[in-house]
């Protein structure tokens, strides 16, 4: 019998490289033996990828993408339908635990330079999938076509608008309506569950093959290749099978926990994760008290503010997200990580992490004269951690980076 | 050694900016914002109990009794509200279900027609099914029972924490005739405590906007109405989310489960990391 099995298995894999692709991919991969907590947020953001996956499939059963039934759709899959709840929240609360995830995975890049030659490539496709994922969070905050689905819909086609000379015509092919409609949602729907995954999906695996074509990094910076065994393996490594994996499997387990006590006991996340004013279905007519974007994409929707003219906030919030992509060629510095940079550097991304945050929270909340003030600040901050970043990195003094791990 | 001495003073710089920063931060941006609650201030806590089977029984009772007849709960389904209330159908139909043409699996798409109604009120009374979730169940509390007389308004009432609201006092004949009150209060001192005069009186001073109930004008004591309307806002959770005190309790489990998880890989990890440390 084993040996049929053995047989059949050998007729595939001389025709398809299974063995290899499995052994230099998941099994016999090598990973620096020494890594941190921050290493995980990457398998972990593929847990959520995988869960928002299936819990998407399941939720495109009972929804309905039209205008009349969008909203009771949701509330017959909260109610009617067995265990709704816990598909509707798995994919709700990992919405908010992606974005949680992924800004955490990218700003340990920033910490430990992830981005240097040669992994420049690995850093720009993560750059794209942070960029699709974005859109694929705003697409699918529209289809329960709640208030804020709407108003927050709204605002953001209308952004649309700024560009000069086609702007009108494209904010109106966007939206496929003269107003925010049936129409709307049910192309947002098609590109939610298929155009959007499917880039997502093939951006991930661009990431991942370049990730293991370079190698992974390790919070000292050492290259690990310079010093390999008999067998050209690198010394500071150890195989992803078992040691990489069990080590996220510790991190998937405190995570999944967390994830939990999210889903079952604070689903709407304080009003942060769902949003109040969406459960209330899509009126036209009535203009919320407050729009708020949700958490992830408040950062930006301050920066949007702080800019008085609309072009020019669209311009901003492009380039905030755009500046990321050219990281690998700002950062001059001779060493990867943070540990052996120089007091600037430390500085520097001490000021962008305050100022990211603080704009996230400016974001959430109602305008004032002082946040405004606030706004722009942290704006600036923000792009000067980025634009001066080829001069703090050049001159400053570093500390020598060791051979070994 | 001067190497040393200038990474350290650089570090305690680093470290003052950013404390100016955060101070800057803190006292700024968190000015207070009005609150959901308008005129009423904070509104009051509530702490829904959904397993208290009683309390939403009687918060169901009082929505069928005095709310369904203008407000839908268009979302839920009537046998739904029975059987997670065990509420014995035949009881539930006979005593709670008016009209004797409805099914179990029917919607509670309310009794009046919304057209009719917004000529009525001016507005069309909201459908309440989600009203917990929109507003929270603090406001639904503090709502209801801060109503008070206001001779200016249609109904003769208005109210603190929704001023202008066009419902009328539905539940006036139980909680009675609430009215706003000038009143002597304490003055409080810094550290909390009354403010006393030099002969050990307590100094008061005029307060304003205070409600208080005519004496013996409603059918139901204070307790007794707070009661009530915790029951009825209870009610009002349930529905929100019918599947909440089950969510509850599942959670338990899976968090159980994963902290289990949690504990068995790292110690499987802890074993395997002994290859190469």
């Amino acid at each position: 019998m084993s040996e049929v099995i053995g047989k059949m298995f050998g007729w595939f894999n001389s025709r398809l490289p299974i063995v290899n692709t499995f052994e230099r991919h998941l099994s016999k991969h090598p990973v620096p033996s020494k890594v941190n907590f921050w290493y995980l947020f990457g398998a972990l953001a593929s847990v959520v990828l995988i869960i928002q996956i299936v819990s998407g499939i399941w939720l495109i059963m009972p929804y309905s993408n039209t205008e009349e039934e969008a909203f009771s759709s949701i509330e017959y899959i909260m109610r009617d339908v067995d265990y709704g709840w816990v598909i509707r929240y798995m994919h709700t609360t990992g919405a908010s635990m992606f974005f949680a995830v992924v800004y955490l995975h990218m700003f340990r890049g920033l910490l430990y330079g992830s981005y240097q030659k040669p992994k420049e490539l690995v850093w720009i496709f993560g750059c794209a999938i942070y960029l699709a994922m974005m859109a694929e969070g705003f697409l699918g905050y529209v289809l329960p076509y709640g208030q804020m689905s709407y108003w927050g819909a709204q605002v953001i086609i209308s952004l649309f608008g700024a560009i000069p000379y086609i702007g009108e015509s494209l904010e109106l092919w966007v939206r496929g309506d003269y107003y925010i409609s049936g129409i709307t949602v049910s192309r947002f729907f098609a590109l939610h569950v298929v155009a959007l995954p499917l880039v997502l999906i093939a951006l991930v695996f661009l990431h991942l093959v370049a990730l293991h074509e370079v190698g992974a990094g390790n919070p000292e910076g050492v290259d690990i290749e310079e010093f390999l065994d008999d067998d050209g393996v690198p010394l500071d490594s150890v195989p992803f099978f078992p040691y990489k994996v069990l080590n996220a499997l510790v991190g998937i387990g405190v995570f999944m926990t967390v994830f939990a006590i999210i889903m079952f006991f604070f689903p709407e996340g304080g009003g942060y994760f769902i949003e109040m004013a969406n459960f209330e279905e899509a009126n036209p007519l009535v203009t919320p008290e407050h729009i708020a974007p949700v958490w992830y994409y408040s950062p930006y929707y301050a920066m949007l503010r702080a800019v008085p003219d609309k072009l020019g906030g669209l311009i901003v919030m492009g380039s905030a997200v755009a500046i990321l992509f050219v990281v690998p060629w700002l950062d001059k510095s001779k060493a990867a990580s943070i540990r052996y940079k120089g007091t600037y550097s430390k500085l520097a991304i001490t000021l962008f992490a305050i100022s990211f945050l603080t704009l996230g929270y400016l974001g959430t909340v109602g305008v004032t004269e002082v946040r405004k003030t606030m706004s722009v600040i942290c704006t600036f901050i923000y792009f000067s951690f980025f634009l001066l970043m080829p001069i703090y990195t050049k001159y400053e003094k570093t500390k020598e980076v060791p051979k070994r791990l | 050694m001067s190497k040393t001495n200038i990474s350290i003073a650089d570090f305690i710089l680093m470290k003052l900016i950013m404390l100016g920063i955060l101070v800057f931060c803190v006292n700024n941006l968190f000015a207070a914002e009005g609150g959901p609650c308008k005129d009423y201030g904070d509104c009051d806590k509530f702490k829904y109990s959904l397993n208290d089977m009683e309390s939403l029984q009687r918060g169901a009772s009082t929505f069928l009794n005095y709310c369904y007849g203008c407000h839908s709960l268009q979302y839920s389904r009537w046998g739904r509200v029975a059987k997670d209330l065990q509420i014995p159908e035949d009881i539930f139909f006979e005593n709670l279900v008016f009209d004797k043409s409805i099914k179990p699996g029917d919607l509670m798409t309310g009794s009046m027609p919304k057209e009719e109604s917004a000529k009525w009120f001016g507005v069309a009374p909201p459908d309440l099914t989600l009203v917990s979730r929109v507003r929270g169940d603090d406001w639904i509390y503090s709502y209801l029972r801060t109503y008070y007389e206001d001779a200016s308004k249609q109904y003769g009432v208005n109210n603190l924490v929704y001023p202008g609201t066009a419902m009328p006092n539905v539940l006036m004949a139980l909680q009675g005739n609430q009215k706003l009150v000038c009143k002597e209060v304490p003055m409080l001192a810094k550290n909390g405590g009354e403010k006393r005069d030099d002969f050990g009186n307590t100094i008061t001073k005029e307060k304003c906007g205070i409600l208080e109930v005519e004496e013996s004008s409603g059918e139901l004591s204070k307790d007794e109405f707070d009661k009530l309307i915790y029951d009825l806002t209870n009610f009002l959770v349930y529905v929100g989310e019918p599947a909440k005190a089950e969510r509850e309790r599942i959670g338990w489990y899976v968090i159980f489960y994963f902290l289990i998880f949690t504990a068995l890989s790292s110690l499987l990890y802890r074993e395997y990391q002994k290859d190469y440390h």
